[in-house]
């Protein structure tokens, strides 16, 4: 989730640059000048031409987004006809549209809204995502801007390194090193029991209460370094004669990073909240099964865990499709709330 | 220039690409064979194209079957075996009810009693046993699979109570036993009689000794057992309470499809079992650890007491006479319980043939040999000529296994040269052809003694009923689900620091009321069905 925000963020920096670029040849325009000299009276289309005239000049630099598109075709756009199997009876080998497709209309969403447990899915995919947000989403920019107004470059370096080296240990890893210091006869137990009191130590990983701060935490010590990066490289881009403006008129380190330091990546914290809004209720399954017990189950089944163990180890594509779609409905429809809203209030917007 | 080099890019990116498919896919026809059946098989168990016995049936049956095989965990990651290319048929398909009905629907898979008249004894099996006829019908009336019927009494009671009888013998010699517990030396034999509360305290003694001298002393485990497995669970602790439990809480008692989790007894057994998980008699690692490690650990006997289907795999040989089988325990009043569980004798989907095998009426012509007696036991217990049974037959012409494995334990030598699957040893073929494992028979005889005397009355497994397709979906639907609420209710019940409160039980109850009643009303219909066409089972 963390690596495609970071592409999306340089993706937004290069459309923004690409903006700046346009109004550029806006303001030539408005100017009534031309860079390329041609008169533009002569065509009937002076945009048009204008746009297939710069095409000829820079339209090699398209070949770049040529990989990001074939993949975002491929792998995105292309097996999207599988939702169709959403509303029908389908097993793999089954033809998705022929003449011997089961349809169903809507059963498949009956059967997943009636699931006696549809209710607890959901809060506790919503509670779940959205603590994560809460604590996962203010984190990184804290740091950054910490990290950023520290003086000493090896320090910050060394700081930043020892922040995000963790992103780099595999899930299975991670959940294997939880299990360890606090699993049952892992390290927190073994120091409960010896130090009296229980019998059985803490038992987190069994119990239902512990299981979202357990997830929440282990996700974002693995992650806030390195989704700090984003905001330092924004950080990186502040000019530093507005700092020194700010020394001259007496401003402190602090009053520093709210008056300029948090302005200047306001744009890119508003782009990344809209895209995590987008996200939020879909907070992968991988982590969530590998950390579920028979004791935690009452918390830690999600969704998305609902989709993997009922649709498609057990056999039920169709309902599992029907949850999917269900999730990603509702994340397109917080997007574009989340879009609305910041465009309204800090008018910006993806779109 | 740059043209060349592209070109030349794509070319060998095409090459490799190419190469990618051709062997990625490759090893799919069996080369030139009849036909080729795919075998969920672990890379420990010998190939079946070694196997004599498939060897001798191929050769009486004159058809040339090639074995392929898969792993489990490749056949379980596989979301569509049916589409495999290349294979005529899928030996331990193991597919559920809802998929035989699902693949046989699309005609994916073959209604085998459409060719009968290849399969003589399948057919016979048929008449002679309409239980197992109505038990593979699927909702259309169509037989998808063939069975496997294994008929030695033993699975509708997976779990013995063992107790570590020399630990019994120190609290005796150091006069340490607990107040009011009265138990000789003599006593300590196989069918101890003991009710749940000196059992209790017998537990307690050897949680607060260092019973095995170890330099640890906190590594004995008074009792252990595997939460929710399918042997060597909790359900007869709970049964001693008074309840007819296994592992589904669901029983057929009387003709009545009841739930063990909705009488008042089953949160008391919760409410006890809490009390003795926080006195350190059950330990955390019941709820969460699987049967291998549970197996391991037990080897150098620190177990005080277990529950399992027998004590020779759980315990190391040095030790195994250290545990005696303890009678079901007995409740405040004097009686003993124990809830048969559903594990069946007959199993659905042990092979399904695919609808593109050319020959079919061919293929199930060499399947039908499987189910005569002396090929069924090869199958199961390993060929003749690999030492699973003596060379000659005895004097009543019956199969004798053989014992003796060298080095090997039987255990070891059954998993590496028996096939399993497709067999059919009904109590009848013991008595008649082939003669029961020793291991087995000892395991009969402790549960005739000492276990199914005190069967909660009226209980019995429920049997394999035949559902329509959408008493199948409803089933698949609410199952699963409340199979989870009970177990999550149940772990957290037992291992909470506080005394679980009733409220929270019924609660849970309530919550889950729609699932209860939807279940019940769903397997008693199909019972009332299968009790009209083919009359009580005993």
């Amino acid at each position: 989730m963390v690596k495609s925000e970071a592409v999306q963020a340089t993706a937004d920096i290069s459309t923004e640059s690409a903006d700046n670029d346009l109004l550029v040849e806006e303001a030539y325009e408005a100017m009534g000048s031309d860079r390329s000299g041609n008169g533009s009276a002569e065509s009937k289309h002076p945009k048009w031409e204008k746009w297939i005239e710069n095409f000829k000049r820079r339209g090699w630099i398209l070949v770049f987004i040529l990989p990001a598109l074939i993949y975002v075709l491929i792998f995105c756009y292309g097996p999207m006809y599988g939702i169709l199997t959403a509303f029908q009876d389908y097993m793999p080998g089954d033809e998705i549209l022929g003449s011997n497709t089961l349809w169903v209309g809507w059963d498949n969403f009956n059967t997943f809204f009636s699931n006696p447990n549809f209710g607890s899915y959901f809060l506790n995919t919503f509670l779940l995502c959205i603590f994560g947000f809460i604590v996962g989403f203010p984190l990184p920019i804290i740091v950054a801007l910490l990290l950023n107004s520290i003086r000493k470059p090896k320090i910050k370096k060394g700081l930043q390194i020892l922040y995000y080296a963790p992103h780099f240990i595999s899930l299975v890893v991670l959940v294997g090193m939880m299990k360890l210091i606090f699993g049952s006869d892992g390290l927190l137990d073994q120091l409960a029991i010896k130090l009296g009191g229980s019998e059985n130590g803490l038992q987190l990983f069994l119990k239902p209460e512990a299981f979202r701060p357990l997830f929440i935490f282990s996700g974002n010590w693995q992650d806030f370094g390195w989704s700090a990066i984003i905001y330092l490289a924004a950080l990186a881009g502040v000019d530093p004669a507005l700092h020194e403006a700010a020394k001259v008129d007496g401003a402190s380190r602090f009053r520093r990073i709210f008056s300029v330091d948090l302005p200047a990546i306001l744009p890119t914290i508003v782009m990344l909240m809209i895209l995590s809004v987008g996200n939020l209720m879909s907070c992968g399954y991988e982590k969530v099964l590998l950390m579920q017990t028979g004791g935690n189950l009452e918390t830690s089944e999600i969704l998305s865990t609902y989709v993997y163990t009922f649709g498609l180890m057990d056999g039920h594509y169709g309902v599992g499709t029907a949850a999917g779609l269900f999730n990603s409905v509702i994340n397109v429809v917080l997007l574009i709330i989340a879009n609305f809203t910041s465009k309204k209030l800090a008018n910006q917007s993806m779109w | 220039m740059n043209k060349k080099i592209i070109a030349g890019i794509m070319a060998v990116t095409m090459c490799a690409a190419a190469a990618f498919t051709v062997t990625g896919c490759g090893g799919g026809k069996g080369s030139g064979h009849e036909f080729t059946v795919l075998a969920v098989k672990e890379e420990t168990v010998k190939d079946y194209n070694d196997m004599q016995v498939f060897k001798d049936i191929a050769k009486e049956t004159g058809k040339d079957v090639y074995w392929t095989f898969n792993t489990s965990t490749q056949y379980s990651n596989n979301t569509d075996p049916v589409g495999i290319k290349g294979i005529d048929a899928i030996y331990h398909s193991g597919f559920s009810n809802l998929k035989l009905n699902d693949y046989g629907k699309r005609k994916r898979i073959v209604a085998i009693d459409e060719y009968l008249d290849s399969m003589p004894n399948f057919k016979k099996i048929l008449e002679d046993r309409p239980d197992i006829r109505e038990a593979l019908k699927s909702p259309d009336g169509h037989i998808y699979s063939l069975p496997r019927v294994e008929e030695m009494g033993l699975k509708t009671y997976p779990n013995i109570l063992f107790l570590n009888k020399k630990w019994v013998e120190k609290l005796i010699d150091n006069g340490n036993m607990p107040e009011g517990v009265n138990i000789t030396k003599e006593q300590l034999v196989d069918g101890l009689d003991i009710s749940r509360n000196e059992f209790k305290a017998i537990l307690q003694k050897f949680k607060d000794n260092n019973m095995d001298d170890s330099i640890a002393d906190n590594d004995e485990v008074p009792l252990a057992f595997v939460s929710d497995n399918w042997q060597g669970n909790e359900s007869d602790f709970i049964a001693s309470f008074g309840l007819p439990e296994n592992r589904q809480h669901k029983t057929l008692v009387n003709g009545k499809i009841t739930f063990t989790v909705e009488d008042e007894k089953w949160f008391n057994a919760i409410k006890e079992m809490n009390d003795w998980y926080n006195k350190g008699l059950i330990r955390t690692a019941a709820f969460d650890q699987d049967q291998d490690t549970f197996l391991a650990k037990g080897q150098d006997g620190r177990y005080g007491a277990f529950y399992w289907w027998e004590k020779n795999t759980v315990v190391s040989k040095d030790k195994r006479d250290d545990y005696i089988v303890v009678k079901p325990l007995k409740d405040d009043d004097g009686n003993r319980y124990v809830g048969p569980s559903n594990e069946l004798e007959v199993e659905k989907s042990a092979c399904v043939i695919l609808g593109t095998c050319k020959d079919k009426a061919g293929l199930l012509s060499y399947f039908d040999k499987f189910f005569e007696p002396d090929y069924s036991a090869q199958i199961n217990y390993g060929s003749i000529s690999a030492g699973a049974f003596l060379p000659e037959k005895n004097a009543d012409g019956m199969l004798v296994p053989n014992d003796d494995h060298g080095a090997q334990s039987a255990d070891d030598f059954r998993m590496q040269n028996a096939a399993y699957g497709v067999v059919y040893l009904t109590e009848e073929v013991f008595e008649k052809n082939v003669v029961m494992e020793s291991r087995a028979k000892l395991r009969k005889e402790i549960l005739a003694e000492h276990v199914i005397p005190y069967t909660y009355p009226g209980a019995e497994p429920i049997p394999n009923l035949n559902y329509t397709e959408s008493e199948l979906k409803i089933l698949s639907q609410y199952e699963a689900t409340l199979g989870k609420n009970i177990k999550s209710y149940m772990t957290n019940a037992i291992i909470g620091a506080s005394v679980p409160s009733k409220s929270d039980w019924q609660k849970m109850i309530s919550n889950n009321r729609n699932s209860i009643d939807k279940i019940k009303k769903t397997n008693q219909d199909a019972y009332d069905r299968y009790v009209a066409t083919i009359g009580k089972t005993n």
